[in-house]
């Protein structure tokens, strides 16, 4: 039989995807009003230099923190922070 | 974006400013993090700021407070499970189904290969990742893991790379971060056409993440120590240049193991908007001409902790290649001759004969294009000449170039990645031990990284007397005998 007819077993050259637990999302609020509301920012001061004044300029009803960082690694809160705020915002993409 | 897996898990809703380019990315980001359903929202690339945070004020709000749906509430387990065999049939029909490509939106409807870099491959056939395999003792089925504690990225901007990681903790293959076992690495080996020899090498650029990453991929590998003379790789005349089968074949290993092991597709898992560093595209393996260092000096494996008949691979981000005042191999010779040329007339030597430190020359303009480390490939004769001026070590060198980088902080922060790197300059600037914003703008800082072992010296390349060099740093160097 000529070679190029054998029949021949070909191996995948992907990765093997480790299996993951995929989460619901958190429930969401019912109202802003009095919640704190933890403003995460990474880079892109276009946009989230006007962001953090307009929140906390005119949606004076919540309560917000900010954490800032240029790069694209976030600023964490810490477990004592978490249990104290009710949702994040993080900009920009990261 | 795993912070905000975290976050939804801990019960605290989140929302996510991205764009509007990068949504098939951030859906793939998600899933790969755990929590599908993430929740996104689009700023713009180009809208002012204050306009731009009008126009999605609502959703963001919206994000945050719009009751769950069904598919957002739902909990379960991904788990793609790729075959072993991808193929049954002829040589032919393999290729056909290897080579295949598809047209991507994101793309403008160009075609993306499927299993390749876009060339054509060696069919990798049982038989041949079998033979392959005999390239290194280690088992088939092992786990493409560390040999040693990593401190920091085992690679210059590998991004998604833990920034630590520990001896046997599996290499993770960005962007989907997925894992490998010593066979996928060789099927991939035999695809770009590797000789089984070459594979222990293939595997410690495997060990080190391969290059892959989620946009800012694309680095390059030195290999140091007696394998490269062993697989005969080129290190002398044209060693960038085509013609010699190790230096490609391994090269092209990084390029399909980022496409096989790592899942990357340009706009759906990947965000690079040039595909990749222009100087690596296609792959960048080169290696140390051992015999040409001056005696003096070291290698690079044992400038990193291994001895001289240990072979490694040390990991480059290759970029902003020809930095630094040019100069053709005739001006080189009239200077270091007889003091003639532009060469000399720069450094005032005219007709004193060398010979002299013509990284003096080279080194102006360095740093204009890219701050951080640099490596210079010079030939041996001009690395002894570096000797016979007083830079008894490599390790002078460094210094030496390090030195060099230093300029004012008013001109420093005209730089553009510094801006990142410094977080906005809130910083502590390292020299100093001062806050930067606090500094005299006329303090001098250094554009070459934080320090001289930033620089690498590789002594290569044929008898012309050239020096090339790239920006980009360096990471850490990687055992190849440990995959023999």
């Amino acid at each position: 039989m000529a070679e190029g007819r054998k029949i021949y077993k070909c191996l995948n050259p992907a990765g093997m995807q480790v299996p993951v637990n995929t989460f619901p999302l958190a429930p969401r609020l019912d109202s802003l009003d009095g919640k704190t509301i933890h403003l995460s920012i990474c880079g892109e001061p276009d946009i989230t230099i006007p962001l953090e004044r307009k929140l906390k300029a005119e949606y004076t009803n919540i309560n917000w923190t900010v954490k800032k960082t240029y790069g694209i690694d976030p600023n964490r809160i810490s477990e004592e922070e978490m249990k104290t705020t009710d949702g994040t915002i993080l900009g920009v993409c990261w | 974006m795993p912070y905000l897996a975290d976050l939804e898990r801990a019960g605290i809703p989140t929302v996510l400013i991205g764009f509007d380019d990068q949504d098939e990315f951030l859906k793939q980001e998600a899933l790969t993090i755990g929590v599908p359903k993430l929740r996104y929202i689009h700023g713009s690339r180009t809208m002012r700021g204050p306009a731009d945070v009008d126009s999605f004020l609502d959703s963001m709000f919206d994000g945050l407070t719009r009751p769950l749906t069904a598919e957002e509430k739902e909990t379960g387990m991904w788990s793609p499970q790729e075959p072993r065999i991808l193929f049954e049939g002829t040589l032919e029909e393999a290729e056909e189904l290897y080579m295949q490509a598809e047209k991507l939106p994101g793309l403008l409807n160009a075609t993306y290969a499927r299993y390749t870099d876009g060339l054509p491959i060696v069919v990798p056939t049982e038989e041949r990742v079998e033979a392959m395999l005999k390239g290194t003792s280690h088992d088939p089925k092992e786990l493409i893991t560390l040999h040693k504690d990593m401190e920091g990225y085992v690679a210059p901007e590998a991004i998604g790379s833990e920034p630590m990681m520990k001896k046997g903790d599996a290499v993770r293959y960005m962007p989907m971060r997925r894992t490998a076992t010593v066979e996928q690495v060789a099927v991939n080996a035999v695809m770009a056409g590797c000789k089984p020899e070459y594979l222990p090498v293939v595997l410690a650029i495997a060990e080190a993440s391969a290059g892959t990453g989620d946009g800012r991929d694309g680095q390059g590998f030195i290999v140091s120590g007696p394998i490269a003379e062993e697989i005969g790789m080129n290190f002398g005349f044209g060693l960038l240049g085509p013609g010699n089968p190790a230096n490609k074949t391994i090269a092209r290993t990084c390029n399909l193991m980022w496409r096989n092991l790592g899942g990357a597709i340009p706009t759906v898992t990947v965000t690079s908007n040039w595909g990749d560093n222009p100087a690596v595209n296609g792959g960048f393996c080169i290696a140390e001409y051992a015999d040409g260092l001056p005696k003096e000096w070291k290698g690079l494996n044992e400038e990193y902790g291994y001895k001289k008949d240990e072979s490694i691979i040390m990991t480059t981000h290759p970029g902003s290649f020809g930095m630094g005042q040019h100069f053709m191999p005739g001006v080189y010779r009239a200077l270091q001759k007889d003091g003639h040329g532009a060469m000399a007339r720069y450094l005032d030597v005219k007709g004193v004969p060398g010979p002299h430190n013509w990284l003096e020359y080279l080194s102006v303009g360095m740093w204009a294009a890219r701050e951080g480390g640099v490596t210079l490939m010079m030939v041996p004769e001009m690395a002894q000449h570096l000797v016979d001026i007083g830079f008894k070590s490599k390790d002078d060198v460094y210094e030496w170039i390090w030195k060099k980088s230093f300029e004012p902080v008013k001109q420093y922060r005209m730089r553009g990645a510094p801006d990142f790197a410094t977080n906005g300059w809130r910083s502590i600037e390292r020299t100093s031990g001062k806050p930067w914003l606090e500094l005299d703008p006329d303090y001098m800082v250094p554009a070459g990284g934080n320090s001289p072992r930033n620089n690498l010296v590789l002594i290569c390349g044929g008898d012309e007397e050239t020096c090339h060099r790239f920006g980009g740093g360096h990471g850490a160097a990687f055992s190849i005998d440990a995959w023999h």
